[in-house]
C-alpha cells in the first residue's frame, strides 16, 4: 500500500469540508477521482501534500505517517502534487520552472538527465524552454505543471484537474504523456472532470461527494465503470 | 560653453551618485516587499548601522582594524543583523491578520530602538568613515572626488551581483519562486520559513553596502536612517513594486531629477519636488513605472 | 430598576464631583515636576486618542499624525517669534493649517490601499521636517525655534502661574474626549467602523468611502494641531524633533499599548507612558528604547491593548483594530449596519 488515507477530516476555519474519508492506493496503480466541484477532491489533494492540516485521520505514505509533516518533508519523501490551476512561476522560463521541479534534495542532483526526460515526454516544451511561463498556451502550461511535478522524482504523482479548459485535441496528448508516465513506474492519483478520461487512465475510481467517499469501482474494467458511469450521471440529473 | 559643461558633468556626477544609493537602497526594500508582501520600516536603521559597523571596526576610535576589516565585517555582521530583525520582528506575525500593518508598526519600533540604541553606545556626535580613497580626478575641468566615482562603479556592480544570485543561484532561485507563486514553491519543497529570513538577510547586506558609501561621502549620525528610507519608499513606489528592473531604473531617476532641482530650484524646494512626484505617481499611476499588482 | 439606575447615576455624579476636586487641588499641592509630567501627559493624551480615529476607527493606516503635531506647533510658534502674533491666535492658525495639511495629505490616501496609505504618509512627514530643516531663516533649522512666548491674558502669564497650564490642558483633554466620543457615538463614527470592517458591503449600502476617510482625517487633526500649538507655548520651543520617530513612536505606543479603537485607551495609556518616559528622561535615548519594547511586547502578546484587555469581555465589539483579531470574533451582525442609514443609532462605547 502506498498511500493509505484513514478517516480523514479536514477544513478551513470552521467549514469542514473532508468528513471521515478513506481511500487506498497501491504501488503502480493509476487510480481517479471524481465527482461534484466543491465536495473536496482539492481539498484531499492538499491535505495529502501537506498545505491543509488535518484534523483528524491519518494519512500513511510508504507506511508512514505523513500528516503532520510540511510539504518539504512529504515533497522529499517522493510524493508530489501538481495543483489545479495556476501552478507555475510566471516571470521564469520554461527551463528555470523546471529547475525548480528538482529543488528537493531528493531531485536535485538528477536534475539535469531529467529534464532531458521531460522535453522527450513534451517536445512543444523544448521548442519554448527560454520562454517566460505567461506566454505559453493553456496545454504547454499544462503540460510544464506536469513537467514540473515529475522533476520531483514521484513515487506517487497527485494530479489535480490536469484537462481542465483544454481542446480535445491537447487532452489526448496529454492523455498520452501520463500514460507513458504511468507506464514508467509511478503511481499516479488523477483528479479530473472528464470521466472518460479517467476510464482510460485509471484502474480504479472512487466517486467523491460531501466530503466523502460514495463509490468506489472495482479493479475490472468496462461493464462495472460503465455501470457507475450512469448511475452517476443518473444521480446528477436528479 | 566650458561654464554650461562643468555644470552638466556635476549635475551628472551627483544625480549618479545619489542614484546609485538610493538603487542599492531600494532594492533591499523591493526584495522584501517582493517575497513577503511587507514593508521594512526599519531599513534606514539598517543602513544607518552598516556606517556605524564599518566606522567600528576600521577606526582607531573602534577597534582600529582599518577599512580592510570594517567593509567585510560590518556587511556580514549587518546580513546577521538583518535575520535577526526578521526573527523578532516580523516572524512571529507572519499569517496573522493584518500582519502588514503590524510589521509596519514593529518595525518603526525597531527602528527606533536602533537609532536610540545607537545613540547610547556611540553618542550622538557625528563620526565620519575614512574615504577608501581621497583627492579627486578631473574630468574637463570639474573636479569629481574618487569617492564619488567608487560609489558610481560600486553600487551598479553589486546590483550586477545581486542580479546573478537571483537568476543563477539556488537560494536565489528559491526567493523568486516564494516571490511569484508561494504555494507552488511550497509543493516543489522550498521551505519558505527559510526563505524570508535569508531574503532579510540579503536586503539587509544591500543595505549595509549602501551604508558603507553613504558613510564615506557624509557624515554618520544616529539619525542617518531616516532619509534614506523615505527616498528608497519613495523609488520603490515610483519603479514599481515587485519591479527589480523597475525600481534600480527609478531609482536612478529620481537621482537625477534631485540634482536637477537641487541646482536649479535650490535645496530649499528638493522636499516639495520629490513630494510632488511621489503624489503624482501615487495617483497617476499607483503600480509605478514597471509594477504590477 | 429606576431607583438603582438612580442610585448608579447618583454614584456617576459624586465620582465626577470628586473628580473635579482632585483635578483643581492637584495643581495646588503637587510640585513642579508632576506638574510638568501631568500637563505633558493630558496634551500627549489627546494627540494619541485624536490618533484613534484614523488608525482605529476607520483602520487607515496614517502615519502622518505627528506632522499634524508638529506643523500646529511650528505655524503658532512662527508666527508668535516672526510675526508677533499673540499666541491665541496662534493655536487657531496651527489648527488651520493641520486641517489644511491633513485634508491634503488625505486626497491620495483615500484612494489607495492600505500599505500605500502607510508609504505616503509617512513620507509626507518625512518631507515635512526635510522643508522645515531646510527653511531655517524662518524656522530656525535644526535648532529649533526658541523665544516662542507663553500664553497670557493681558499681564497674567501662563508659564509664570502653578495652575494655569494644568487647567487648561484638562479642559483641552476634556473637550477633545467629549468631541471624539461624540464622534464615535454617531453616525459617522459607526460609518467608519463599518467601512473598516465590512468594506464592501458598507458601499454598497451606501456608505461614502472617500468622504468619511476625509473627514477622519481632517476631524483628528484639529485637537492635534492645537495640541501641538500649545505646546510649543508651553515648552517656549519647536524642534523638529516633533516629528522624529522617536516622538512618533512614543505616540504610536500609547494608541497600541491602550487599545485602538477605544479613545479611553489611549487617554489612559498616554498619561501613564508619559510618565513613565519622564521618569526614564535621565536614561535619555533609552527611554524610546524602552517604549519601542513595549510595542513589539504589546503587538506580540495583548495585540488589544490595556483596554482590551479589561473591558474585551463587556463591550459588544472588541476593541482592537479587526486586522489584529480574528475577524469572526469582532463581527457585529449585519443587522447593526442597517442601522447606520437610519436614525437613532445604539452607542458602541460603554
Amino acid at each position: 500500500m502506498l498511500l493509505k488515507v484513514e478517516n480523514l477530516v479536514a477544513g478551513y476555519g470552521k467549514f469542514e469540508v473532508i468528513r471521515s474519508l478513506s481511500l487506498e492506493i497501491s504501488k503502480g496503480e493509476s487510480v481517479g477521482l471524481f465527482g461534484p466541484n466543491g465536495h473536496g477532491k482539492t481539498t484531499l489533494l492538499r491535505c495529502i501534500s501537506g498545505l491543509v492540516d488535518a484534523r483528524s485521520g491519518d494519512v500513511l505514505f510508504q507506511g508512514e505517517n505523513i500528516k503532520n509533516h510540511t510539504p518539504g518533508q512529504i515533497v522529499d519523501m517522493g510524493l508530489i502534487h501538481v495543483p489545479q490551476g495556476n501552478t507555475l512561476f510566471p516571470r521564469m522560463t520554461v527551463l528555470e520552472n523546471l529547475k525548480l521541479g528538482a529543488y528537493s534534495r531528493r531531485a536535485w542532483e538528477k536534475r539535469l538527465e531529467n529534464i532531458s526526460r521531460v522535453f522527450k515526454l513534451f517536445p512543444r516544451l523544448e521548442e519554448r524552454k527560454s520562454q517566460y511561463a505567461r506566454t505559453l498556451s493553456g496545454g504547454e502550461r499544462q503540460m510544464l505543471s506536469i513537467g514540473l511535478g515529475l522533476m520531483g522524482v514521484p513515487d506517487l504523482l497527485m494530479l489535480d484537474e490536469p484537462s481542465l479548459g483544454l481542446a480535445p485535441k491537447i487532452k489526448d496528448e496529454l492523455g498520452q504523456a501520463i500514460l507513458e508516465i504511468a507506464q514508467s513506474g509511478v503511481t499516479l492519483l488523477i483528479v479530473d472532470q472528464d470521466i472518460e478520461l479517467l476510464l482510460g487512465l485509471c484502474q480504479r475510481l472512487y466517486l467523491i461527494e460531501k466530503g466523502q467517499v460514495s463509490l468506489e469501482t472495482e479493479e475490472e474494467e468496462g461493464i462495472q465503470q460503465q455501470e457507475v458511469l450512469e448511475m452517476y450521471f443518473g444521480r446528477v440529473a436528479q | 560653453m566650458t561654464i554650461d559643461f562643468e555644470r552638466i558633468i556635476a549635475i551628472l556626477v551627483s544625480g549618479l551618485v545619489s542614484g546609485s544609493l538610493y538603487a542599492l537602497m531600494a532594492s533591499g526594500l523591493s526584495l522584501v516587499w517582493g517575497t513577503l508582501g511587507m514593508f521594512n520600516f526599519a531599513h534606514g536603521a539598517l543602513v544607518m548601522l552598516g556606517a556605524y559597523a564599518a566606522w567600528y571596526f576600521s577606526n582607531p576610535a573602534g577597534l582600529g582594524g582599518g577599512l580592510l576589516l570594517g567593509i567585510p565585517a560590518a556587511i556580514v555582521l549587518i546580513g546577521v543583523g538583518g535575520y535577526v530583525l526578521y526573527v523578532l520582528l516580523v516572524k512571529p506575525f507572519v499569517g496573522r491578520p493584518g500582519a502588514d500593518l503590524i510589521v509596519i508598526i514593529t518595525t518603526i519600533a525597531g527602528a527606533t530602538f536602533l537609532q536610540n540604541g545607537v545613540q547610547v553606545v556611540f553618542g550622538p556626535r557625528y563620526k565620519q568613515l575614512a574615504r577608501v580613497l581621497t583627492g579627486e580626478v578631473r574630468f574637463f575641468n570639474t573636479a569629481v572626488g574618487f569617492q564619488d566615482l567608487i560609489v558610481i562603479l560600486v553600487a551598479p556592480t553589486m546590483l550586477l551581483l545581486l542580479a546573478l544570485f537571483l537568476k543563477r543561484s539556488k537560494l536565489g532561485l528559491a526567493i523568486r519562486a516564494v516571490e511569484q507563486n508561494y504555494d507552488s514553491a511550497q509543493l516543489v519543497g522550498i521551505n519558505a520559513g527559510q526563505v524570508y529570513p535569508l531574503t532579510f538577510a540579503v536586503s539587509a547586506i544591500l543595505a549595509a553596502i549602501a551604508g558603507i558609501l553613504l558613510g564615506g561621502l557624509f557624515f554618520i549620525l544616529p539619525t542617518m536612517g531616516s532619509e534614506p528610507l523615505l527616498r528608497a519608499f519613495i523609488v520603490v513606489v515610483f519603479g514599481g513594486l515587485g519591479s527589480l528592473p523597475g525600481t534600480i531604473i527609478g531609482a536612478y531617476i529620481i537621482g537625477l531629477i534631485e540634482s536637477i532641482s537641487g541646482f536649479f530650484l535650490t535645496l530649499y524646494w528638493a522636499p516639495v519636488v520629490l513630494f510632488a512626484v511621489l503624489i503624482f505617481v501615487m495617483i497617476v499611476r499607483p503600480t509605478g513605472l514597471m509594477g504590477r499588482e | 430598576m429606576k431607583r438603582v439606575r438612580d442610585s448608579i447615576s447618583k454614584f456617576r455624579l459624586a465620582v465626577y464631583i470628586a473628580g473635579l476636586i482632585v483635578f483643581i487641588i492637584f495643581p495646588l499641592v503637587a510640585d513642579e515636576y508632576i506638574r510638568h509630567i501631568a500637563i505633558l501627559g493630558m496634551l500627549f493624551a489627546v494627540i494619541a486618542s485624536n490618533w484613534d480615529l484614523t488608525l482605529g476607527y476607520a483602520g487607515l493606516f496614517n502615519f502622518a499624525h505627528g506632522a499634524f503635531f508638529g506643523l500646529g506647533a511650528y505655524t503658532s510658534g512662527i508666527l508668535a517669534v516672526r510675526l508677533g502674533l499673540s499666541p491665541w491666535i496662534g493655536i487657531l492658525a496651527g489648527v488651520g493649517v493641520a486641517v489644511i495639511v491633513s485634508a491634503v495629505v488625505s486626497i491620495p490616501a483615500i484612494r489607495l490601499r492600505g500599505i500605500y496609505v502607510a508609504l505616503i504618509t509617512f513620507a509626507f512627514s518625512q518631507l515635512s521636517v526635510l522643508l522645515i530643516v531646510s527653511q531655517h531663516t524662518i524656522t530656525g533649522g535644526l535648532q529649533g525655534l526658541v523665544g516662542v512666548p507663553s500664553l497670557s491674558i493681558g499681564d497674567f502669564r501662563f508659564r509664570d502661574s502653578r495652575v494655569a497650564y494644568f487647567y487648561l490642558a484638562g479642559v483641552f483633554l476634556l473637550l477633545s474626549t467629549l468631541f471624539l466620543r461624540r464622534l464615535v457615538n454617531s453616525d459617522f463614527g459607526l460609518s467608519l467602523v463599518a467601512l473598516r470592517d465590512f468594506e464592501e458591503y458598507a458601499i454598497s449600502r451606501g456608505v461614502p468611502l472617500s468622504r468619511q476617510r476625509f473627514l477622519s482625517f481632517v476631524y483628528s487633526s484639529i485637537f492635534t494641531g492645537a495640541a501641538g500649538a500649545i505646546f510649543a507655548h508651553y515648552l517656549l520651543i519647536a524642534s523638529p524633533e516633533f516629528f522624529g520617530f522617536s516622538f512618533n513612536t512614543l505616540f504610536l505606543s500609547m494608541l497600541l499599548v491602550g487599545g485602538t479603537a477605544t479613545i479611553y485607551g489611549p487617554i489612559v495609556a498616554g498619561i501613564a507612558l508619559t510618565y513613565l518616559s519622564e521618569l526614564l528622561a535621565s536614561l535619555g535615548p533609552i527611554r524610546f528604547m524602552v517604549v519601542s519594547v513595549l510595542i513589539i511586547l504589546t503587538m506580540r502578546f495583548f495585540p488589544k491593548g490595556l483596554w482590551g484587555l479589561i473591558n474585551g469581555r463587556f463591550t459588544k465589539r472588541g476593541s482592537a483594530l479587526p486586522q489584529f483579531t480574528d475577524r469572526a470574533e469582532d463581527a457585529s451582525q449585519p443587522a447593526e449596519i442597517d442601522t447606520i442609514q437610519s436614525q437613532g443609532s445604539p452607542s458602541v462605547e460603554n
